[in-house]
């Protein structure tokens, strides 16, 4: 297996805190990103503590500014790429999510089939949720009060869960890969973080975005991040766990190679699997595999080519949902 | 039975016209740009937009040759070509490339203007597949610089899906798209390629009126005929596809085979998909396929675009008793 340099190497062995005595000692987690797992023989309770709050975000040019929401992981765990929150775990793991509030707003913590309908949390204050990590798959956590508004903002983050039965697996019985990436969508529209935070509420029917970002960076920052830019061998099978976290329907196109669909929403795709073109609709997850037949540099970007633009000028120097693929 | 021109099998010498347009059923003309063969035509000898349909053969090489004063190149958009013959401007360079500077001026480059440059690839599984311009794509895919390749079963049949696959008699493209028609101003220095928001809604270049009874859209042909319609999403918008309530197969998709065909009355495709669908002509039918173009925030519908589907036969339904 390849592993791809941590960018953030220092937080390798503090990513997460592990309970089970014995677990934690081992080299569970090796110096990569977020989708770099060691199968545990035992079931851990794994805890994160998170908080939500605002942020001003420096965009790929370097100059443009936009405030923004986030979930961040105060122990200092980070990835894929710019996201400062993400979970990962095991089947018949223990998640425990310690989460405080510090936007100026209510919010109501939520992973679509997993955690849903949980109480609002008003602003300041602070909760746990515990709950039995479940079935192997890709999933989005987010804010929902109401409907996407905060996903629209950047609420949101990846979870991972790996099956238990010590195989590098998207599910237990389902296909083996080689390595694995997590890539998650969104799209900010300037006016509407604007708007908000100078504490005008906006109108999501208005919402008509102008910034792109996979694992909250654009191009060609996507192309440098190592949990990021899709770097394999010939021969390899690679897992990429497509994460809609915004509210558009992108269709993620590869150069290069046709890929399989492995499964939408945890539920295997069993219709239509040899794609080039694969659609990730707003808040799905879409595993596949990519097996690597030929070497290159290939694109992988949305075909809603809009969105590979920055603020609508065309990746030159700076774009959006675009990344290499990169086979050697 | 082809209801388009092509170009090919395997070879075909494309140019760019940047001073073409389409004319809306409304009458307004649209600046257009599109790939040209040697006698100016585009998709049919009748229009521009979209650019010529190239012809192959799966199994064997097929070469493409482009010709521009200006900064374009061709991607082969699902044919899994090697890198060197991609298209893309930052990764292959193989393309006309522009002077810095100028009214092109977002791409960066050095100048081959007017050397002719040849793609090469062999020809993968036989489906369908697109072409489009990848220098600032974002601007020229909205101009009209995309196609469709055809890849054949290694026989050359040209009424077998892939070998073994389902056949066909009747054999249609149709290219999903739309224009905004501020993306098509003359002075494309001042284009503005942000907050795409489309205000015709096309099928092969044709929209409204024009569209019903376009002879590449319209499918009139005698009841049993069996037609396999090539649905290629040359455009930025998801689409509805419903063929007037006749039930249709989806048999493949992106080029490959499904493992089982799929029975529909609809069917969502969104940017950059291909699916191939077949159908029969109903004894009797006199409808409307109807493409609606969705939001890509909401999926509310921006607008539609439809064409006729039609029983020539003078079969008629009975019950049995005359
Ligand atoms: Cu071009
Ligand atoms: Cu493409």
């Amino acid at each position: 297996m390849k592993n791809n340099i941590n960018k953030n190497s220092e937080f390798s062995v503090t990513r997460r805190n592990i309970l089970k005595a014995g677990v934690a000692s081992s080299a569970l987690f090796s110096l990569a990103g977020l989708t770099v797992f060691s199968p545990r023989a035992n079931a851990a309770t794994v805890i994160y503590n998170f908080v939500a709050e605002t942020y001003t975000k420096t965009l790929v040019d370097g100059s443009t500014t936009i405030d923004a929401w986030r979930f961040r992981d105060t122990d200092g765990n980070t990835g894929p790429g710019d996201l400062l929150a993400s979970i990962i775990a095991q089947e018949g793991d223990t998640i425990i999510i310690n989460l405080t509030n510090n936007l100026d707003t209510d919010i109501k913590f939520d992973i679509p089939g997993v955690l849903e309908g949980q109480p609002s949390l008003s602003t300041g204050s602070s909760t746990t949720f515990n709950f039995n990590a479940p079935s192997a798959g890709s999933y989005l956590f987010r804010e929902n009060i109401v409907e996407e508004y905060s996903q629209a903002l950047g609420l949101m983050g990846p979870m991972v869960i790996m099956p238990n039965n010590g195989t590098q697996s998207l599910y237990a019985g389902g296909p083996t890969f080689d390595q694995q990436y997590t890539l998650l969508i969104n799209d900010f529209d300037d006016r509407m973080n604007a708007d908000v935070a100078s504490g005008v509420s906006y109108n999501l029917d208005n919402f008509e975005p102008n910034y792109y970002f996979v694992n909250g960076l654009s191009y060609p920052d996507t192309s440098t991040d190592p949990d990021t830019k899709v770097s394999m061998l010939l021969g390899e099978d690679v897992a990429i766990r497509f994460i809609n976290g915004g509210l558009l329907t992108h269709s993620m196109h590869f150069h290069g190679y046709h890929v399989r669909v492995v499964s939408r929403n945890r539920i295997p795709e069993t219709d239509i699997i040899d794609k080039d073109t694969v659609v990730i609709n707003p808040g799905e997850c879409v595993d596949i595999i990519l097996p690597v037949v030929q070497v290159g540099k290939f694109p992988l970007h949305t075909h809603y080519i809009p969105a590979v633009t920055f603020n609508g000028a065309y990746v030159n120097p700076v774009g959006g949902a675009l990344l290499i693929l990169e086979a050697s | 039975m082809r209801t388009f021109t092509f170009l090919g099998p395997n070879s075909a010498s494309l140019s760019v016209n940047m001073d073409s347009s389409t004319t809306m059923a409304n009458g307004v003309i649209v600046p257009t740009w599109n790939f040209e063969d040697a006698n100016g035509n585009g998709f049919n000898e009748d229009r521009f937009a979209p650019s010529p349909v190239i012809e192959c053969v799966e199994g064997q090489q097929v070469n493409v040759t482009l010709t521009s004063m200006r900064a374009h190149s061709i991607h082969f958009h699902g044919l899994d070509v090697d890198q060197d013959n991609d298209g893309v401007g930052s990764t292959s360079g193989y393309v006309a490339q522009s002077p810095t500077g100028g009214n092109l001026g977002r791409v960066d480059g050095y100048t081959n203007l007017g050397s002719p440059f040849t793609y090469t690839f062999v020809a993968p599984h036989a489906g369908t597949y697109m072409y489009h311009c990848h220098i600032d794509t974002v601007l020229h895919i909205e101009q009209g610089m995309y196609g469709t390749v055809i890849v054949r079963p290694p026989n050359g049949s040209i009424n077998e899906a892939w070998t073994g696959g389902p056949t066909f008699e009747r054999e249609h493209i149709w290219h999903l798209h739309t224009f905004d028609s501020t993306w098509h101003s003359e002075d494309i220095s001042s284009a503005t390629t942000n907050r795409y928001r489309p205000d015709y809604f096309m099928l092969n270049g044709s929209d409204g009126a024009n569209a019903i009874t376009d002879t590449t859209c319209a499918i009139e042909a005698d009841a049993g005929t069996n037609v396999l319609v090539r649905v290629n999403n040359v455009g930025y918008q998801p689409a509805l596809v419903e063929l007037g309530g006749i039930s249709f197969q989806i048999i493949a998709s992106d080029g490959r085979p499904l493992p089982s065909a799929l029975n529909v009355t609809q069917m969502l495709i969104a940017a950059g998909e291909r699916y191939d669908i077949l159908f029969t002509i109903p004894i009797g039918f006199d409808g409307l396929a109807t493409i609606s173009y969705k939001d890509i925030r909401n999926r509310n519908t921006l607008g539609t675009v439809q064409t006729k589907i039609k029983d020539t036969s003078d079969l008629i339904f009975t019950n049995g008793f005359e």
